[in-house]
């Protein structure tokens, strides 16, 4: 992914492989059996998504650690 | 091929003379059974499994007493090095009145008057055993809020590092006193513990001699003003409230966020008992989950409960849960955990996994997800992520040992602690009552 300084959310981001400007599109994530979708920039050609440390590090986090048993 | 006969080699207690004795878990009658023989007092055979649900399976993750087992256990209790599991939670007695009085049954025999420790003296015992950041406190009696001090021990208690500080209590001073309430939220209390037997009067009336209904209700609402999570607590008795366990759950969830869930506890035989147990038979963990399944089918949608981790397997399990738009319980965990006795910090793991659920996230909605539902509802990351904060839900249960079922293996796996008279004691081997001649 090639970041620009737009500081739009998501980011005017383009593929690093297709050079497209990255879209937001809801995706699904899969965890111990659990499926849910969110929001992230993903190129409208190949398909590879945008995981920003933001979200890596916060609400994924924190919905893993719920989804994992004592 | 036909499975082996069930022999697991303990020890256990003379229910008379709480001598210690050899032990075997062993199948009599279709149940498994904790068989011993007494010298002076004879063979005895007390149920522990009624084989609803596959015992060597529940039990697999057991941490086996073996050649580790103290001679001196549980007489010289302390912990000791034999002893498996840390401290989860360390209950501490403030107080031996009780405003109540009039229960069938009371582990702790609460009945004295004006014999609280003084203030000072409270706080030195949290200076001993306290660990900043840690610390999992139970403050229990007799009845703790019969203390007007008692906010001033919590602020103590938060002032010296505690991490979680419950409340174990009937709930009658709750329900009567909204300041009161509003000064132990103020001080730092983190959720309360409500003794909580079934959700109609006669229940009440047969264990604790009075209607008591109303106060629950009153207790439930003013801590939910202050922002105060809430477990229900029920004493499960045979033939009293065993088949009012579906109705507890739909009472609690319908009570979400407020209520962060039901802590069963079949009744064990310590403290203040009736003159002849047998009328009240004995309820097995099996049991009381087989009819958690059975009487919460349609709430609990086929969720299933695990073993302790932090425990022995028999002597505990748990559930995961969010609370859905629609009132329903949308299990987390969808597999027994592995392994779990090779986890050193099994007693940390468990707290923080209470902690965060009985303790609701600070009022004013949560900072860090979509608190509004969409059409996806729990599908969508963000708002199952900010619903499982202010939702959360748990079923748990705890099956205490007594002397008629004392299984010392339990004994030593066991994790939550009282602290009294300088001493460490595992909650069963404090409370310990002879079960007579």
């Amino acid at each position: 992914m090639n970041p620009d300084d737009s500081g739009e959310p998501g980011g005017n981001l383009t593929c690093g492989r297709c050079q497209a400007r990255l879209e937001p599109t809801k995706t699904q994530f899969s965890y111990l059996g659990h499926s849910f979708h969110t929001e992230v920039p993903a190129c409208p050609v190949c398909g590879q998504v945008f995981i920003s440390e933001e979200l890596a590090r916060g609400r994924m986090v924190e919905v893993e650690t719920s989804l994992e048993d004592k | 091929m036909t499975e082996e006969r069930l022999a697991e080699r303990t020890y256990s207690l003379c229910p008379v003379c709480l001598r210690r004795v050899p032990a075997e878990r062993a199948e009599r009658d279709g149940a498994i059974c904790l068989e011993r023989t007494c010298g002076e007092h004879g063979f005895f055979s007390t149920p522990i499994w009624k084989n609803r649900l596959d015992f060597r399976e529940w039990t697999k993750e057991a941490v086996r007493l073996g050649s580790r087992s103290n001679p001196d256990c549980p007489s010289s209790c302390g912990l000791c090095a034999s002893h498996v599991r840390d401290t989860c939670c360390m209950l501490l007695e403030v107080t031996h009145e009780c405003d109540l009085r009039s229960c069938r049954f009371c582990f702790a025999d609460a009945h004295k008057k004006n014999d609280a420790p003084a203030l000072k003296q409270v706080t030195g015992w949290l200076r001993r055993f306290v660990k900043p950041r840690q610390t999992f406190l139970q403050l229990s009696g007799g009845e703790p809020t019969t203390r007007e001090d008692l906010p001033e021990i919590v602020a103590d208690a938060r002032r010296l590092g505690c991490k979680y500080i419950q409340l174990n209590t009937n709930g009658i001073r709750l329900a009567n006193d909204l300041e009161y309430v509003r000064a132990l939220a103020d001080s730092g209390l983190s959720f309360v513990f409500l003794q909580f037997d079934g959700t109609d009067d006669e229940t009440y009336r047969r264990l604790r001699g009075r209607e008591m209904m109303g106060v629950k209700q009153r207790a439930i609402e003013n801590c939910g003003r202050f922002n105060l999570g809430v477990t229900l607590v029920p004493t499960v008795v045979q033939g009293v409230n065993d088949d009012r366990l579906g109705d507890i759950v739909r009472f609690a969830v319908s009570l979400s966020p407020v209520v962060r869930g039901v802590h069963f506890q079949p009744v064990c035989y310590m403290g203040r008992i009736p003159g002849d147990i047998s009328a009240y038979g004995r309820l097995t963990l099996d049991e009381l989950m087989e009819g958690i399944y059975l009487q919460a089918e349609d709430i609990l949608g086929g969720a299933e409960l695990f073993p302790s981790c932090c425990d022995h397997p028999l002597c505990g399990f748990h559930g995961a849960f969010v609370v859905t738009d629609d009132g329903k319980l949308y299990a987390l965990h969808r597999e027994k955990p592995q392994n779990t006795d090779c986890c050193a910090d099994a007693a940390r793991r468990n707290r923080e996994f209470i902690g965060s659920k009985w303790q609701r996230p600070p009022a004013g909605g949560c900072c860090c997800g979509d608190d509004e539902t969409g059409p996806d509802g729990l599908a969508d990351l963000g708002y199952f992520a900010s619903r499982v904060k202010s939702h959360s839900f748990t079923i748990s249960g705890m099956a205490f040992q007594d002397a008629g079922n004392m299984d010392l293996e339990r004994l030593a796996s066991c994790s939550l602690h009282v602290y009294r008279d300088g001493a460490t004691v595992p909650f069963c081997a404090r409370y310990l009552t002879p079960l007579g001649s």
